[in-house]
């Protein structure tokens, strides 16, 4: 097989789950299904996918949740029928679709590694010789032998993982379930995933964990209410995601009126980053960045102006007011006071980030007002954290063939 | 192959699951229809008289074994198949598999416990002086086989049909109750009133217990028209079953 061999491919694909409320509703879908009609009414969870995996390619699956990840992951591995298009799977599949799928809590690891090993298409002496290397990589000690059902869910991901780890698949295809592990074993899973993708391994990864994602694929697929919306280079695709998460969180921000009816001392006209208006700014890594807002004065004075930065989670990366700098806001006019900072070559790492803007009194004690903009920084780095720290190391370069090669 | 190979895997683990946590193990497969067998023979010898007619007639006991079992595996099977799908639903909808594999398991499962049990019953009456003829026993298990076949098309049905309609799997019990007393099991066909004796004729079933009296016993004729009519029927309601089970097959997991 060439190295560019397809391996999964899905054209038009699509999905819609048929409406059943009362036990009338089954009796009118058989009916239906026997005359070899389709489904009376159907809601459709997944319209026109189109991707194509090709051996060796590593494919990250992001959206929110119930946009339809599972269920493609559902259609690839066969385990769903479509309802429209068409799916093409070259390749034998290691599924690690839910926690314990496929196992059958009354039975022991030991029969439950016998069942995946038969529902792949292995004897029973190649199921066998697997066993001693699932049983060490699952590592869950005598509750091999106990039913699964005594299992907790880490050991569970551990015996699934093990076990598709053993049969070495052609396409690995995996839902969240790195999540649950405890540490030492993500590490070791996200270990194995990245020897397999060395030694020319196919994954297809459905993961809420950019980070996991940008670690293990190098193209990603945005999937938004069953339909694409951003296929591509696995950092412009999670960017565009992060971007566009933000901007939903934007939209839900509080609403002014009640704050500006109460009259306050100060309050902001406007923020924006860039001179981007309200929108969310999308930044190059190392680029400059400029903050600006207008703030009203009720009385005239002058205000002290905080900006802060915070990862999209929430975890402060910056802040500094005018106060602390030793600084004043300008006045524009009247009673309008406008503070401007900017930050040269910024040094933060790739990702999604909130700037706000809050005024205070003169004083620097009370706060009156904040407003939020969406920051997405983009570029390729792998560092960890939010900041590039200036570094140094005391080692040696690689020698200089290696680097011409990487 | 991979079918096959899992196939084997669960019918493996099914004959193993109903023994699982018995004391008896393996011996419950032949102790269930011999407890039956003997239940049914004291009531139908010692309370209901009954004989089975004709002049050098066998008697009542192999009579009766020699359809019980068979009705056994044949009841058994398709009960444990109609909700086979819907057991496995975890299974079935997180890993990709040929589905038909289960109900077929399923099935095979039963007629294999209950066949060793016909072997066995057969064998142990021969010994206990019953005169029947062994060397027919491997033609009286060829039509276990077809017989297998008959129940695994109803299986294909009921399994499948069972995914949307839940009321199949417990109104199935009262049916073939139903079916059990309308078929010559406790009873040879001369027994009934003339005018109802053909009616036997519609029941696909029938054919089985007096063939196999025919030929194990020698007690009524082998008939060859009687056998390919049965022939024609098991073949025609497995590709009937299978059909239906094809065709609801990928909206299981709608329904699951």
């Amino acid at each position: 097989m060439s190295a560019t061999a397809v391996l999964a491919e899905t054209r038009g694909l699509g999905k819609s789950y048929p409406l059943v409320f009362r036990s009338r509703d089954r009796l009118r879908a058989l009916w239906h299904l026997l005359a070899g009609r389709g489904h009376a009414d159907s809601v459709a969870v997944l319209k026109d996918v189109n991707i194509c995996v090709r051996r060796g390619e590593s494919l990250g699956l992001i959206g929110e949740n119930g946009a339809g990840k599972s269920t493609l992951l559902k259609l690839l591995t066969g385990v769903l029928t479509p309802s429209s298009g068409s799916v093409t799977v070259n390749a034998r599949v290691g599924a690690l679709l839910e926690l314990g799928a496929g196992f059958h809590p009354e039975y022991s690891g030991r029969d439950n590694i016998a069942l995946a090993a038969a529902l792949y298409g292995l004897d029973a002496t190649e199921a066998r010789a697997k066993l001693p290397e699932i049983i060490e990589f699952a590592d869950i000690g005598r509750y091999i032998d106990e039913p699964v059902k005594h299992y907790s869910s880490g050991m569970v991901v551990r015996l699934g993982f093990a076990i598709v780890a053993a049969l070495k698949p052609d396409l690995l295809i995996t839902d969240e379930v790195l999540a649950v592990g405890d540490e030492a074993f993500q590490k070791k899973c996200v270990r194995w995933i990245e020897d397999y993708l060395e030694a020319g391994g196919t994954l297809i990864l459905v993961s809420h964990s950019m980070y996991h994602v940008q670690k293990l694929c190098r193209q990603a697929c945005w999937i938004k209410h069953g339909e694409i919306a951003a296929s591509g280079d696995v950092y412009s695709v999670t960017q565009a995601y992060q971007a566009y998460q933000e901007s939903k969180s934007a939209a839900a921000a509080p609403d002014r009126r009640e704050l500006l009816a109460q009259n306050p001392e100060f309050h902001l006209l406007d923020f924006s980053l860039n001179e981007s208006g309200a929108a969310p700014l999308v930044l190059a890594q190392g680029a400059t960045l400029r903050a600006r807002a207008r703030v009203q004065s009720r009385d005239g004075r002058v205000p002290v102006v905080v900006f802060g930065i915070v990862r999209a989670d929430g975890t402060p990366v910056y802040g500094v007011s005018s106060e602390m700098d030793g600084v004043q806001p300008q006045r524009e006019s009247g009673d309008v006071y406008v503070a401007e900072i900017v930050f040269p070559e910024v040094a933060l790492l790739p990702g999604a980030y909130v700037v706000k803007a809050h005024p205070l009194d003169p004083e620097a004690i009370r706060l009156f007002d904040t407003l939020e903009r969406a920051l997405t920084v983009s570029g390729q780095s792998r560092e960890f954290g939010l900041v590039r720290l200036r570094h140094e190391w005391a080692a040696a370069e690689l020698p200089a063939q290696k680097l011409a090669v990487s | 192959m991979p079918a096959f190979r899992l196939a084997l895997h669960f019918i493996r683990r099914d004959i193993r699951n109903r023994y699982l946590g018995s004391f008896s193990g393996g011996l419950w497969a032949l102790a269930q229809p011999l407890i039956q067998l003997a239940v049914y023979g004291f009531v139908f010898v010692y309370v209901f008289n009954a004989k089975v007619p004709g002049a050098n007639a066998p008697g009542y006991v192999p009579f009766l074994a020699l359809g019980l079992w068979p009705w056994v595996a044949f009841s058994e099977g398709i009960t444990r198949a109609t909700t086979v799908i819907q057991d496995n639903a975890p299974l079935i909808n997180k890993v990709a598999m040929p589905r038909q594999v289960l109900v077929f398991a399923a099935v095979a499962s039963s007629f294999l416990v209950h066949g060793v049990g016909f072997c066995a019953i057969t064998l142990a009456l021969r010994a206990f002086g019953v005169p029947l003829d062994l060397l027919a026993l491997p033609i009286a298990l060829t039509g276990l086989v077809q017989l297998f076949l008959l129940a695994l098309g109803l299986a294909f049905m009921c399994a499948a049909v069972q995914v949307f309609v839940r009321d199949l799997a417990p109104a199935l019990p009262q049916l073939l109750m139903l079916w059990m007393f309308a078929s010559p099991i406790f009873y040879a066909r001369e027994s009934l009133p003339l005018r109802y004796q053909h009616w036997l004729d519609f029941n696909p079933f029938a054919y089985y217990p007096e063939q196999f009296r025919a030929l194990l016993l020698h007690s009524g004729v082998f008939s060859l028209r009687a056998e390919v009519l049965a022939l024609l029927l098991a073949a025609l309601a497995l590709a009937f079953g299978l059909t239906v089970f094809r065709r609801l097959n990928p909206h299981f997991e709608d329904f699951l």
